[in-house]
């Protein structure tokens, strides 16, 4: 007896701590939402290139498109061109699409379209970068410029961190001469860029031009440089006008590096025009579509792997051992008394064919029908078989009744019974029929209201859409369920209606 | 809440045993499945219980096919009272119970008068399974009509009053008087009415009793004392009791038994899964006896010992008997 308690305690131990580990897998690794009315953001941005196409010319238009390897997980990605060629390829690790044509004439216009999500990303890669460069030659009044303006940024600085913001704080203070000797009277941000490079090369540090775009909806934008240093274990950002360190999280890169950002052979006046709106979507939908468009199989293995009308199946299904654990509870450890054990989960399944309230009812017409005819039969001492199918039929005969009935009334309500709770009518009714017989009527209609409570109370968590959402995609809890129900199979302590029975001992 | 808590504690210190404990503890741990047969169909039980020498109603015959009904004038013979049985009825549904016999019909316990085509319907009845619980074929007993014992008259409302003993691997553990009611229509089941009146192992005198989950001192129908009676012949119970775990092997019975007006003490059935009730009418627990049963066996199996019925009903009684009369 002893072994046996510990072999049942190690198996509750092992089928709970595992349901608990899968489900925070899924929770916590996979990011799986925890409610079916969690969304998220989903970014729709389009690009849309025009230019005049030179005639009897062969039209090559190159732009760089976002490399895909950032926080961001591409849902949909398509270039929507006529009769153009699309190619697509990578280099120091950003990303190119290449649209050519033999022969083009007029204007043309070109889309390249992106949908996105922040969700879902894999995970992060080591990022490596430069640490060093070669310092780019200047000569005469700008080198000394240069060097006046390094002077105090050393002076103001401990590392690449703070050198850099300091940097590019100087430049940005355009009344400063030697500022306005670097820039030449052009104080664009490309020009900055330009200056900030120069001055970072004298001092060794590497920088890099990297072009971005803003996640906001509505707004025309174009692409927006910022800066970025390898400082030998991340990338930091920096805004070149302002010296803001870190990139803020709605910004995509779209390109890294100092080319523009479309390059056209065969054709001019090249223009490109972003327009972004944003959606919001159902987190477990952009999870399976995420799913589908990147290599994480984690949905692959679960039960949306299924058919759609086979999930459909399942959620009813894998909701019922939920209905058995409320039976479980109230007659273990309730005490309540019902027809059978599993009766008022069918009863509750059939109740979702008819609705609650209609169900009762239905319910109460049809067994009392049904006992009142089996009563009867009972004085003509038939066998078990014929017994029963007399009484199936006459419930067939009394759905269809009330069914005609109803319709007549108007009410559609009635139409909604199924085959299915037919059989468990006339078992209920046979059940119940002999429970009369054996206990007396007292204890029949007991057991009916305790049937029904039952069934009433599993029909009405097995129809809460969060759990049913909950159990059908962290199926794992299934084994928390039957680790609880092995506790309880061992379970000597009293029912709650025992203490009641049982009060006649503490009078004196 | 708390009320109930302290409901639950109480109880627990009184040692009452809920259904949740008898079944994991002691059904489902002492009696094997396979095992069941034996106790459910009262034929086999029968069958058993004459060959271990245990003392029964006597069988006039069994009846397991239609064509066998034929035989049925002589299984009766010219014997003026019998009764008939499903093997596998429960709830004492389908048992017909024949007093006399009246020119060529047959008078039941209850005054009516039936002809013998009525008994052969019955018996029909009983075969296609009518009383049997799940509705399985069955076979009819014909047997030996208890006469009670005229001591129980006083505080007896017709019917046969039984006697059962908790019997927990062959030691007893509690005992109870059954008396039908009037309103149990005869039947001695405590769900349908009847009084169950805690016994005295040692003694074989009653105690109080309960009627429907209630404590009780008088029979409802008759207004008589049940406590403070002397049941005859209890020494022989006790031992018949104690007997029947060689007999069936089951370790959790509860034993049913009549006494008879000539034949003393007699096996009616044995149950599988006894109920709690007899707790109420003895007003003490069952967790502490069969607790004390288990220590002594297993005392008993590190000596390697075995004990026989006779030196388990000693035991029995010494520790379980005895119990100081209630204050009334």
């Amino acid at each position: 007896m002893r072994s046996l308690n510990l072999h049942l305690k190690v198996l509750i131990t092992l089928l709970v701590g595992l349901g608990i580990l899968i489900t925070a897998y899924q929770i916590f690794i996979l990011g799986i939402p925890l409610t079916e009315d969690e969304t998220d953001d989903l970014w729709n941005i389009d690009a849309r290139v025009e230019f005049q196409a030179s005639p009897r010319e062969p039209v090559k238009l190159q732009m760089f498109v976002p490399p895909l390897n950032q926080d961001y997980v591409s849902l949909n990605e398509s270039f929507i061109s006529n009769n153009y060629g699309v190619s697509i390829n990578r280099a120091d690790g950003n990303r190119k699409v290449t649209w050519s044509a033999r022969r083009a004439s007029g204007k043309q216009t070109l889309y390249y379209r992106l949908v996105l999500t922040k969700r879902y990303s894999g995970e992060q890669t080591k990022s490596e970068g430069p640490i060093f460069r070669d310092s780019i030659p200047v000569e005469g009044a700008e080198k000394i410029a240069a060097e006046a303006l390094l002077a105090p940024i050393r002076q103001h600085s401990a590392d690449v961190e703070t050198f850099i913001s300091e940097t590019i704080k100087r430049v940005n203070n355009v009344n400063d001469d030697n500022v306005k000797l670097l820039l030449a009277g052009d104080a664009s941000t490309p020009n900055k860029a330009d200056a900030i490079e120069l001055l970072l090369s004298i001092a060794h540090v590497p920088m890099e031009r990297v072009h971005t775009i803003r996640l906001a909806a509505d707004v025309q934008q174009s692409p927006e440089l910022w800066l970025r240093s390898f400082n030998g274990e991340k990338w930091l950002y920096f805004n070149p006008e302002t010296g803001q360190q870190g990139l803020p999280t709605d910004r995509l890169i779209w390109w890294i590096g100092d080319d523009n950002l479309i390059k056209l052979e065969g054709g001019k006046q090249a223009q490109v025009s972003f327009t972004l709106s944003n959606s919001e979507m159902n987190a477990i939908r952009l999870a399976k579509l995420t799913d589908e468009n990147t290599d994480a199989d984690f949905l692959e293995y679960s039960m949306y792997g299924l058919p759609l009308s086979t999930q459909q199946t399942f959620q009813i299904m894998l909701v019922i051992p939920i209905g058995v654990l409320v039976i479980l509870i109230l007659r273990n450890l309730g005490g309540l008394q019902t027809l059978g054990t599993f009766t008022p989960v069918l009863i509750a399944l059939a109740f979702r064919e008819t609705q609650l309230g209609f169900g009762i009812i239905l319910f109460t017409i049809i067994t009392a029908l049904g006992l009142s005819l089996r009563s009867y039969l009972e004085h003509l001492k038939l066998q078990m078989l014929p017994r029963l199918s007399v009484v199936l039929t006459f419930v067939v005969v009394l759905i269809a009744a009330i069914s005609l009935l109803s319709h007549k009334l108007g009410l559609e309500r009635g139409l909604s019974v199924a085959l299915f709770p037919m059989v468990i009518l006339t078992m209920t009714i046979e059940r119940l029929s002999i429970t009369w017989e054996e206990r007396g009527g007292g204890h029949a209609f007991k057991v009916a209201i305790g049937t029904l409570v039952a069934a009433t109370l599993s029909h009405l968590l097995m129809s809460v859409p969060q759990l049913v959402y909950f159990v059908f995609t962290f199926p794992a809890i299934l084994m928390i369920l039957v680790g609880f129900m092995l506790a309880m199979g061992r379970y000597r302590g009293y029912r709650l209606t025992e203490l009641f029975r049982f009060k006649a001992f503490l009078k004196d | 809440m708390l009320g109930l808590w302290k409901t639950w504690k109480a109880l627990e210190a009184k040692g009452i045993m809920g259904i949740n404990r008898r079944n994991a503890d002691y059904v489902l741990k002492y009696n094997k499945r396979n095992l069941y047969p034996i106790v459910d169909d009262k034929i086999i039980t029968k069958e058993r219980a004459i060959a271990a020498g245990i003392d029964v109603p006597e069988m006039y015959g069994v009846i397991e096919t239609e064509k066998g009904i034929d035989k049925l004038r002589d299984i009766i013979g010219d014997r003026p009272d019998f009764v008939v049985k499903p093997a596998q009825g429960a709830g004492g549904d389908g048992i017909l119970v024949i007093a006399d016999r009246f020119e060529d019909r047959y008078r039941t316990v209850s005054g009516k008068i039936i002809s013998h085509e009525e008994i052969e319907h019955q018996i029909s009845s009983i075969l296609t399974g009518l009383y049997s619980l799940g509705g399985h074929r069955d076979r009819a007993l014909i047997e030996y009509r208890v006469t009670p014992d005229p001591i129980f008259k006083s505080i007896s409302y017709e019917g046969v009053p039984d006697i059962r003993i908790i019997v927990l691997k062959g030691y007893p553990v509690m005992a109870m008087l059954r008396l039908p009611t009037r309103q149990s229509g005869g039947k001695a089941n405590l769900h349908q009415g009847a009084i169950g009146v805690g016994v005295d192992l040692a003694t074989g005198v009653t105690l109080r009793g309960t009627w429907l989950n209630n404590k009780i001192s008088k029979h409802p129908d008759t207004t008589n004392s049940v406590d403070g009676v002397q049941l005859p012949n209890w020494d022989g119970f006790m031992k018949l009791a104690a007997g029947c775990y060689e007999l069936c092997g089951l370790g959790y019975i509860g034993v049913d038994m009549v006494l008879d007006q000539e034949k003393g003490p007699l096996i009616l059935e044995l149950n599988a899964r006894p109920g709690l009730n007899i707790q109420i009418a003895n007003d003490c627990g069952l967790t502490h006896r069969t607790h004390a049963v288990e220590a002594r066996l297993a005392e008993l199996a590190k000596k390697g010992i075995t004990e026989t019925p006779e030196e388990r009903v000693r035991f029995a009684q010494e520790l379980f008997g005895h119990v100081p009369k209630a204050e009334i």
